[in-house]
């Protein structure tokens, strides 16, 4: 655990180290994520309440949008790039170290532009989620729970490299997806679009459940966000064990 | 002149030749097309039938062109153009005997116009299965071609942008701050309607406008085709600006060595 | 203890699709040993097999049939276990990261490796005297030129002191200085370090400044497996010099040299240098001609090879 750790601090020190660059970064992003609140402040003005979502839930749901990209994004930069570093032989090099394999990749990288999301994240909730300690706790409680979502749904999909080769455009898609679906009120889909967004593309465990946790909160509702969670992290872990034995007995394609 | 006729023709070709990288890009419009029919008929139904004088049709419509005009753009495009002019790429293209800036905007054409008749395209089909046929048949013919000019206007603007991005020495951020210009005051998610009113008419006189809203108020139903000239105008400015981008980066390299 | 045993080692890949399907042996029955503390050469063209088997014998690729052991460990199965106690150096890859110095990177190979911080520090500043290296853990390794940021990559394999340090191609793109320079510090490493060095490489200069024993892979088989002082004396005795002479010189009779190829200005000599050195033969030419150029090349390493093959020149 401790190496993970160590790794993602160095991965941190990597993006520190262009001081100014960070810093600009970081505010870009947040220039960025204001003018998405901007967008849905204007909408809900012209609007009006939708379907139990207005201004007030819609920036929650932001909230813990940033802050699940920030974490899964940001944090573990290379979630969504797997595909494409396994095809370039980045694996090679994980494997070379007695240490394993997917948390070093995960670990290695921060993307200095997407912690600014981290940041933007909680300080929304602190200024528009009407912040108590209990609501702060579900919504970091569902903040994880969607951002492991997130990561192992982007980690399943880019270990099908291991199996099918390719560079991992499967998971640029996938990753546009869920990005696009989580980012809107889930109430807003029909009945089967609405059962997509909990299985195939799981945006609905990204914010929609978290969303409604922290505006009420129910046991059977948090069981559900961390079963979910614990679900995908299982896939991935066991999607990437399976295709790195496919991998390393190297059959399929030339990797000479 | 025919130089970049031909470049034009060229890279459409080539863009032809990805099937792979289109199809992504069209998929990822047809996923924004999806959510945004589920978006507005939640909303005006829950608004007897019709908000800031648009209906569920002319909504759907409106987002089905303003995304694909935008969409048809390379994303990373400002990334790119900014790197070339630093780096001193572009030096090998100074050495042709044609204007460095046309024959890339030319290039870039070409693979727009491709993305934007697939985005079009599929978009067109999304949108006929959700809500029926455009509200306005003449207004619909007028913003074909709107949204080629808006592509026009959106290649120049990232052009001149791309001097931005040198100066910021971040050229990713740039494209950031670029798009969010013309996702809010380009209409290209909300229509300027949905603006208040001192905010709405600053976004009218700005190019961003040109670049989503017009073909999109067209595509909506509202036959305007002074919206068409606007259009016309701001390409002609933005045209300039990426000319004097490229002619100082140019200079530069030629002062300083590539 | 044997560093390495390999015993008929092959690899089979699927290739094509459909119809065009096809099993490529990209190598097959690569049997040899490999002492501790020796210093093997494992040469061959691209595409002869190399990269194929250092994979095999560090862990990262299953081979189809036969048996690899290194330390006592076999790779595939224990790569874990292996990986502690060898190094690795590809040379296409960086263990560096790059907008960070060498020292942070070894702080965090150090966890990695589970070396406790005094041990790590007390190695950090041993190969930093080893490798020449000076201030250059401490500079950002963006700042670093090819030939010190591969010295700074070598302290990265070997912080750990493994016992097998494998390197793939590690002096491609380096200049002939930087070579030059590597090639002493592997060597180093060995020599005061008992490392065990095994090298791929498609560049004959590593046969004879690092090996002490080669082995020649080509189509994915041994073709040669000796000791390099045997080699040179068997082979490696050419030179090849491409001269562009002012105005035709006719035919070129030279003791111990061979016309291989010519057009009217343009010859192409081979020296055979058991008979007359290169300097004795250019002393000749300059003598006797106008030179307008002159390029003293080693024997292509599939002329060496083809020597190979053929059981001498």
């Amino acid at each position: 655990m401790s190496v993970a750790l160590q790794t993602v601090r160095t991965a941190f020190l990597e993006a520190w180290a262009n001081r100014r660059g960070f810093w600009f970064q970081v505010l870009i992003m947040m220039v960025n994520d204001v003018a998405w609140v901007i967008f849905w402040v204007l909408f809900f003005r012209k609007v009006g309440a939708l379907r139990g979502w207005d201004t007030h839930k819609v920036l929650l749901l932001f909230a813990i949008l940033t802050t699940c990209t920030g974490f899964g994004l940001g944090l573990l930069a290379n979630a969504r790039r797997l595909g494409e570093l396994i095809s370039g032989g980045g694996l090679d090099a994980a494997l070379a170290l007695p240490t394993n394999p997917l948390a070093y990749l995960l670990t290695r990288r921060v993307d200095t532009a997407l912690l600014g999301d981290l940041a933007f994240g909680p300080v929304l909730f602190v200024a528009a989620g009407d912040p108590t300690p209990e609501r702060a706790a579900v919504f970091i409680f569902g903040a994880l729970c969607g951002s492991i979502v997130l990561v192992g749904f982007l980690v399943a999909l880019g270990s099908v490299t291991l199996f099918a080769g390719g560079r991992g455009e499967q998971a640029d898609l996938g990753f546009q997806a869920i990005l696009i679906f989580a980012s809107y009120p889930v109430d807003i889909f029909g009945g089967l679009t609405k059962l997509f967004l909990f299985t195939a593309v799981p945006a609905a465990f990204v914010t929609g459940l978290p969303t409604r946790l922290v505006s009420s909160f129910s046991w059977p509702e948090a069981a559900a966000a961390a079963g979910a969670a614990a679900f995908f992290a299982t896939l991935a872990v066991a999607t990437f064990n399976l295709g790195l034995r496919r991998y390393t007995s190297g059959a399929l394609w030339t990797r000479a | 002149m025919t130089a970049a006729v031909a470049q034009v023709g060229f890279s459409a070709r080539r863009a032809l030749h990805q099937p792979g990288e289109l199809a992504v890009r069209v998929l990822f419009y047809a996923f924004i097309l999806v959510v945004f029919a589920a978006l507005w008929s939640a909303a005006t139904r829950a608004n007897g039938g019709s908000i800031a004088g648009y209906d569920v049709r002319s909504l759907l419509w409106y987002v089905t062109a303003a995304e694909g005009a935008v969409i048809a753009t390379k994303p990373r495009m400002i990334e790119t153009i900014g790197w070339d002019i630093s780096s001193g790429a572009i030096v090998t293209e100074m050495l042709r005997p044609a204007s460095v800036v046309g024959l890339r905007l030319a290039a870039e054409l070409g693979e727009a116009l491709v993305r934007l008749a697939c985005a079009l395209a599929v978009g067109g089909v999304v949108a006929w299965l959700y809500v029926g046929p455009p509200p306005s048949a003449a207004a619909a013919a007028l913003a074909v071609p709107a949204a080629v000019l808006a592509l026009c206007c959106n290649l120049a603007a990232q052009h001149a942008f791309a001097g931005a991005a040198f100066w910021l020495r971040d050229a990713r951020s740039t494209w950031f701050l670029y798009q969010k210009l013309v996702f809010l005051l380009g209409g290209m998610l909300l229509p300027l309607e949905f603006l208040p009113r001192p905010l709405a008419d600053v976004a009218r006189a700005l190019p961003f406008s040109a670049m989503a809203y017009a073909p999109a108020r067209l595509a909506s139903g509202h036959v305007d085709p002074a919206l068409l000239a606007e259009q016309a105008g701001w390409l002609v400015v933005l045209l300039a600006c990426a000319a004097g981008v490229f002619r100082a980066g140019e200079r530069r390299i030629e002062v300083v060595g590539g | 203890m044997l560093a390495i045993q390999a015993h008929e080692l092959t690899k089979a890949f699927t290739a094509g699709r459909g119809r065009g399907r096809r099993t490529v042996e990209a190598v097959r029955d690569i049997t040899f040993e490999v002492e501790r503390g020796e210093r093997l050469a494992y040469i061959g063209p691209n595409g002869a097999g190399k990269s194929t088997s250092i994979k095999m014998l560090t862990g990262i690729l299953h081979p189809t049939s036969g048996s690899a052991t290194v330390l006592g460990l076999q790779p595939w199965t224990q790569r874990r276990d292996l990986a502690r106690r060898i190094g690795t150096l590809f040379g296409q890859r960086s263990q560096l990261w790059f907008e960070l110095t060498t020292r942070q990177t070894l702080r965090l190979l150090a966890r990695i490796y589970k070396l406790d911080d005094a041990d790590a520090r007390r190695r950090t500043d041993e190969l930093a005297a080893l490798l020449d290296a000076g201030d250059l853990f401490d500079s950002p390794v963006r700042s670093l030129s090819l030939g010190q940021r591969m010295r700074c990559e070598l302290a990265a394999t070997v912080l750990h002191a493994p016992e097998v340090l494998f390197l793939d191609e590690p002096t491609i793109g380096l200049d002939l200085l930087a070579k030059q320079r590597f090639r002493e510090m592997v060597v180093r490493l060995n020599e005061e370090q008992g490392t065990t060095v095994f090298l791929t490489s498609h560049d004959v200069a590593d046969i004879e400044h690092v090996a002490d024993r080669v082995v020649v892979i080509n189509h994915g088989t041994i073709i040669y497996d000796d000791q390099v002082a045997r080699m040179r004396r068997s082979l490696l005795q050419t030179k090849l010099l491409e001269v562009r002479f002012e105005e035709a010189p006719g035919e070129l009779v030279m003791d111990g040299v061979l016309v291989s190829a010519q057009t009217e200005t343009v010859y192409d000599l081979v020296v055979d240098t058991r008979r007359r050195s290169v300097r004795s033969v250019l002393d000749d030419l300059l003598d006797a001609h106008a030179i307008a150029d002159i390029s003293v090349v080693d024997p292509p390493l599939e002329q060496v090879i083809s020597e190979i093959y053929g059981g001498g020149p």
